[in-house]
């Protein structure tokens, strides 16, 4: 029954075609409209880590003065490097990293390349790489031992290993950064985690990091700091170690959420000791947000992307309330047709149904259109000047949506329409000419 | 007119009618939200920045490795500038209006930095306010004496005593009071003393909110290029890409183990700021369009079916002695009270979605002027729309009246 | 095979009661031709309404073929109009999208006849009304009395026990009628049961029996020249 209803639909919406042309329009730019904005939402707040984010965990210590230029009684947003280097000792966790942005002159000693700024630097130490499941295509990262000796060793992106080398085959070879020459040690894929999560002070949508490098030795050879710096107190040097400023972030992997209590009371102790000795003011005031917690407390996704959202959705309403309308009108002008298959033995359930498959081809036809303006959508939104252009793709889950967007929303659209139509009553239409 | 009879035939047709007072209370809701967003956005961008857009350029230098006397390059650095054709002022600074990343402090009236107000701070070379054509309102630009060099005061806590800031600064800390004269506690353990009031200089950004988005001050500090970053020029207007290409040949020879990593004249500065709110209102105004368009095209559909439904009552009508007009105006003042109803939902829907949107995103509250606005341009769209059935129905012959087949 | 027990038909608005039946008792055996007559807004249009299951009576009982219907929701009901009756309207009522060949194959489709079955069917019954080749052409490009012979093949297709016509023949010339009322009494003499509504005098002559309705009510008639002179005064 449902191959002779599609034949029936076909004709049908062959009969009217203006009629059928603005109904698929209107589906289309709906959807066309929701998918894109949905699309870039989806994007920017996917999760960056899903195979790890409840086992990674932000640090966040209160050591601000009590009163004083910030009062605010939220934990900072980053560490001091005091207390960085303290935990990082300690190794309560599974894991623990120190990290910061960074940006660097880069001299590719190449006559045809002239220096040229890098900013998409990343200061740490030697636990980043296996925390983050960092995707190596050649050599790996550095050990614990090369961070205690500020050793000369770099890591690069496949990007920067390209531009400055033409190739990714370069492990052993020397990187100039600043005045000072870093081993290359090892080389990642390409890795973009969208989005920024360990670091929200850079860009957050970014193309990702491309030069990883111990944080100590950056310390030395004068890379320059990436990110925000706040200071709540008097300093000469804000990054001198014990200022009273934060810019340095902390994350650490605990396995189970046991392991996350232990830590966090751990923290608490810490910040309970540091108050005994005079460096802190404040009671303890910790935070051990997971990736997704914390990436949720600091509202990254854009309210602009949010709110156009909305707007897409709202539109694709009235679209859907202009289909029913239309479907609506389609179906009763048939009322002949309708009452002249009753007559002959249809169920109201029969045309209930096909009426239905109409609606749902029309939603079909709509949603291949409408794709195709979601495409097009997103081709301009990677022309947008916003960060996370590019990143604007329809991938299959997004695209398989959108058909089932289309294809849904005209056969709720076309549910009223249906009854109406399958309420037709057989006897009324016959002597009507 | 005869409104009974069409309420009441309206009454028969429920589907249909509900469904174009939906259309019309949606399509009101939607774009009386968005042309008010519209409306927030371009104001937005009209922002005023106090600063002499026309003329200034900004240029980012960063050296290469460790740099020995960086302040007598800086120094070097700028006489070469100003030695350009067309180049009136130069300074050496940390930040640029609308420039996006900020140097924030807080300010306060005493010594402990209590309930201190989160204020935009600009350090710089002689030159500043010359080079940002910023206007002073009150007392005058710093004295040659009154300066420090940025390491003295970071490195050895060298007091510098003297600030300019600006008007909404000067309210904040000190309302409805001349601030001229007055101390303020910008850095260190002894305050500084206002000298000198700008009627506006924006800050970077209003990432800190909008409440303080009049605040910020000038230090009279000046910065290595090492650390500031930016070298900023006034020059003569047009001539400023033309001017930043001479700049980053002059600075290039001086020292050429360096970075040039931005040359902008403040238009791109400004543009460049404001470019999501440009692609916010460039989607409003083409979902609202779209939205008009296709509630038109929508009513067309349903006012064409009513008249192809009603075809023999018209023809009878017409029989019976109506005209063409009395056709025509029936539809009509049928579409006028749907619209009206649909209007008047609308108009409450949209102060609802409003509400949602003051609460989630922090956007003001809709005007009352928007209302009548949007009633007429729905109103009009509605008679536009209807205009084609309708006067396909008065073009009816009464002779169908007769037809029984 | 048709039986109906004090059926009556009451259409209310708001304002008016209208009896389109009353307490009507009629039976139709296996075989019989009935012409139903009576003037405008006698109820005869209603009584075949329901007869044809396409309106349900106020009360009473009406069973078609020994099923009662009157206990039946609209599936089942559509089941057996599809089944059990074949209908011939005034105006042929063929869908003009439709070539021949899919207008008769509309009942077949919600019997549920496989393609095979639908295609023997429908080439017999338009070969039953002498328009096999005009199989694929459609309803206007034939003349009235053709439109109407598709009618009943589409009627017949099924193999329907009772055949109900509204005024097959009014929209026809009389020469045209005469064809149409010959096939229609071929059909009954093999075994259709064949009801008539109609106010042509001579279509009611042919009939085995006559049922006239006046004012919702049903007076049984025996053919005879009385009525012959009636209609003519």
């Amino acid at each position: 029954m449902i191959g002779y209803y599609l034949a029936l639909a076909g004709r049908s919406l062959r009969r009217n075609v203006v009629l059928t042309i603005l109904m698929i329009v209107a589906i289309a730019f709906g959807v066309g409209a929701s998918m894109t904005t949905l699309t870039v939402l989806h994007v920017l707040s996917a999760d960056p880590i899903p195979q790890k984010s409840d086992r990674l965990y932000y640090v966040q210590l209160d050591p601000k003065k009590l009163r004083g230029v910030d009062e605010s009684p939220e934990p900072n947003r980053q560490m001091t490097l005091l207390d960085a280097q303290n935990l990082l000792k300690a190794k309560k966790a599974d894991r623990q990293a120190l990290m910061t942005g960074g940006n660097a002159g880069i001299d590719a000693q190449r006559p045809d390349l002239p220096p040229f700024p890098l900013d998409d630097v990343r200061q740490t130490t030697a636990d980043f790489f296996s925390m983050f499941d960092v995707p190596f295509i050649a050599g790996t990262g550095w050990t614990a031992a090369d961070d205690d000796n500020a050793a000369r060793v770099c890591v690069l992106g496949k990007a920067l290993a390209e531009k400055v080398y033409g190739s990714t085959n370069v492990i052993g070879k020397t990187l100039r950064v600043e005045k000072d020459d870093l081993r290359v040690i090892g080389v990642i894929d390409d890795w973009r985690p969208v989005p920024h999560f360990y670091d929200l002070n850079t860009d957050t949508y970014g193309k990702g990091d491309q030069l990883f490098l111990p944080f100590s030795t950056s310390l030395q050879i004068n890379v320059g700091h990436s990110g925000s710096t706040n200071c709540w107190d008097e300093h000469t040097d804000a990054f001198a170690v014990g200022a009273p400023c934060e810019w340095v972030q902390f994350w650490v992997e605990l396995d189970s959420k046991d392991k996350a209590a232990a830590y966090k009371d751990y923290l608490i102790a810490y910040s309970q000791e540091q108050k005994r000795a005079g460096t802190y003011e404040r009671d303890p005031n910790v935070r051990l947000p997971d990736v997704m917690q914390w990436l949720a407390y600091n509202e990254v996704v854009p309210d602009d992307a949010r709110l156009q959202t909305w707007i897409a959705l709202g539109f694709l309403l009235v679209c859907l309330v202009n289909t029913v309308g239309l479907l609506l009108t389609k179906f009763l002008r048939r009322s002949a047709d309708i009452g002249v298959r009753r007559a002959l033995g249809a169920s109201k359930r029969a045309i209930f149904l096909q009426l239905l498959v109409e609606a749902g081809v029309v939603g079909l036809v709509g949603g291949v259109l409408g794709l195709g303006l979601a495409w097009l959508g997103l081709w301009a939104v990677r022309h947008q000047p916003a960060t996370y252009a590019d990143l604007a793709h329809l991938d299959m889950p997004m695209l398989l949506s959108t058909f089932a967007l289309a294809i849904l929303a005209t056969v709720l659209a076309g549910l009223l329409p249906a009854w109406r139509g399958c309420q037709v009553a057989p006897a009324a239409q016959l002597r009507s000419h | 007119m005869h409104f009974v009879p069409i309420l009441s035939t309206l009454r028969r047709h429920k589907t249909a009618a509900l469904l174009v007072v939906l259309e019309i209370a949606l399509t009101c809701a939607i774009v009386c939200n968005a042309v008010f967003l519209i409306r927030n956005r371009l104001q937005r961008m009209d922002k005023d920045t106090g600063v002499a857009e026309t003329e200034v350029v900004d240029f980012r230098i960063a050296g290469i490795g460790v740099k020995q006397n960086e302040m007598a390059q800086t120094v070097q650095d700028m006489a070469a500038l100003r030695a350009i054709p067309g180049v009136k002022f130069v300074a050496s600074t940390n930040m640029i209006p609308l420039g996006g990343s900020t140097w924030n402090t807080g300010v306060s009236l005493n010594a402990d930095q209590t309930g201190a107000t989160n204020s935009a701070v600009y350090v710089g070379t002689e030159d500043l306010v010359e080079t940002l054509g910023v206007r002073i309102i009150a007392g005058r630009d710093f004295t040659p004496d009154e300066y420090q060099d940025y390491d003295a005061v970071m490195k050895e806590k060298v007091h510098y005593g003297s600030v300019i800031v600006t008007k909404g600064l000067a309210e904040r800390m000190y309302p409805g009071q001349h601030a001229l004269g007055k101390p303020l506690y910008t850095w260190g353990k002894q305050p500084q003393t206002i000298v000198g009031i700008v009627e506006r200089l924006a800050r970077p950004n209003d990432d800190n909110g909008a409440d303080i988005t009049d605040c910020a001050f000038i230090a009279p500090v000046r910065p290595a290029y090492t650390v500031g970053a930016h070298y900023l020029m006034r020059v003569e207007p047009g001539r400023g890409h033309q001017i930043l290409d001479q700049a980053e040949t002059a600075l290039m020879k001086l020292d050429p183990v360096r970075l040039v990593f931005g040359k902008k004249t403040f238009a791109e500065v400004r543009a460049e700021y404001f470019k999501e709110d440009r692609a916010m209102a460039f989607l409003l105004v083409g979902v609202s369009v779209a939205l008009l368009v296709i509630t038109g095209l929508g009513i067309v559909g349903l006012a064409s079916f009513w008249v192809q439904q009603r075809t023999r009552q018209i023809g009878i009508r017409r029989a019976l002695g109506a005209t063409r007009s009395n056709i025509l105006h029936y539809f009509q003042i049928e579409n006028f009270i749907l619209a009206t109803i649909g209007i008047v939902l609308g108009m409450a829907l949209a102060y609802a979605v409003n509400l949602w949107l003051m609460h989630k995103y922090q956007v003001p509250r809709l005007p009352g002027t928007f209302l009548p606005i949007g009633a007429a341009l729905l109103w009009l769209l509605g008679q536009l729309a209807v205009l084609g059935p309708a006067m396909r129905a008065s073009m009816i012959a009464p002779a169908t009246a007769t037809r029984s087949v | 095979m048709l039986q109906m027990t004090q059926v009556s038909k009451v259409f209310r608005t708001e304002v008016v009661e209208t009896h389109a039946l009353r307490a009507l008792d009629l039976e139709v055996t296996e075989g019989e031709f009935v012409a139903v007559t009576g003037p405008s807004g006698s109820g005869k249009t209603t009584f075949l309404n329901i007869a044809g299951l396409l309106e349900e009576a106020t009360s009473g009982e009406y069973k078609l073929d020994g099923v009662d219907i009157t206990k039946l929701g609209d599936r089942d009901r559509s089941r057996l109009r599809n089944e059990k009756i074949g209908f011939v309207f005034q105006s042929f009522n063929l869908i003009p999208d439709l070539d021949l060949f899919d207008n008769i194959d509309v009942p077949l489709r919600y019997r549920g006849f496989s393609r095979a079955e639908r295609k023997k069917r429908i080439e017999e019954a338009l070969e039953r009304v002498g328009l096999a080749s005009r199989l694929r052409h459609y309803p206007a490009e034939l003349s009235g009395g053709q439109q109407q012979r598709v009618a009943i093949a589409r009627a017949i297709a099924g193999g329907p026990k009772l055949l109900l016509a509204d005024e097959p023949t009014g929209n026809l010339d009389s020469q045209m009628a005469r064809e149409i009322m010959r096939l229609l009494e071929e059909l009954n003499a093999q075994g259709t049961v064949l009801v008539i509504v109609t106010h042509d005098p001579e279509i009611a002559a042919r009939a085995q029996r006559n049922v006239h309705i006046v004012d919702g009510v049903a007076t049984d008639l025996e053919r005879g020249p009385s009525l012959v002179k009636k209609a003519h005064a």
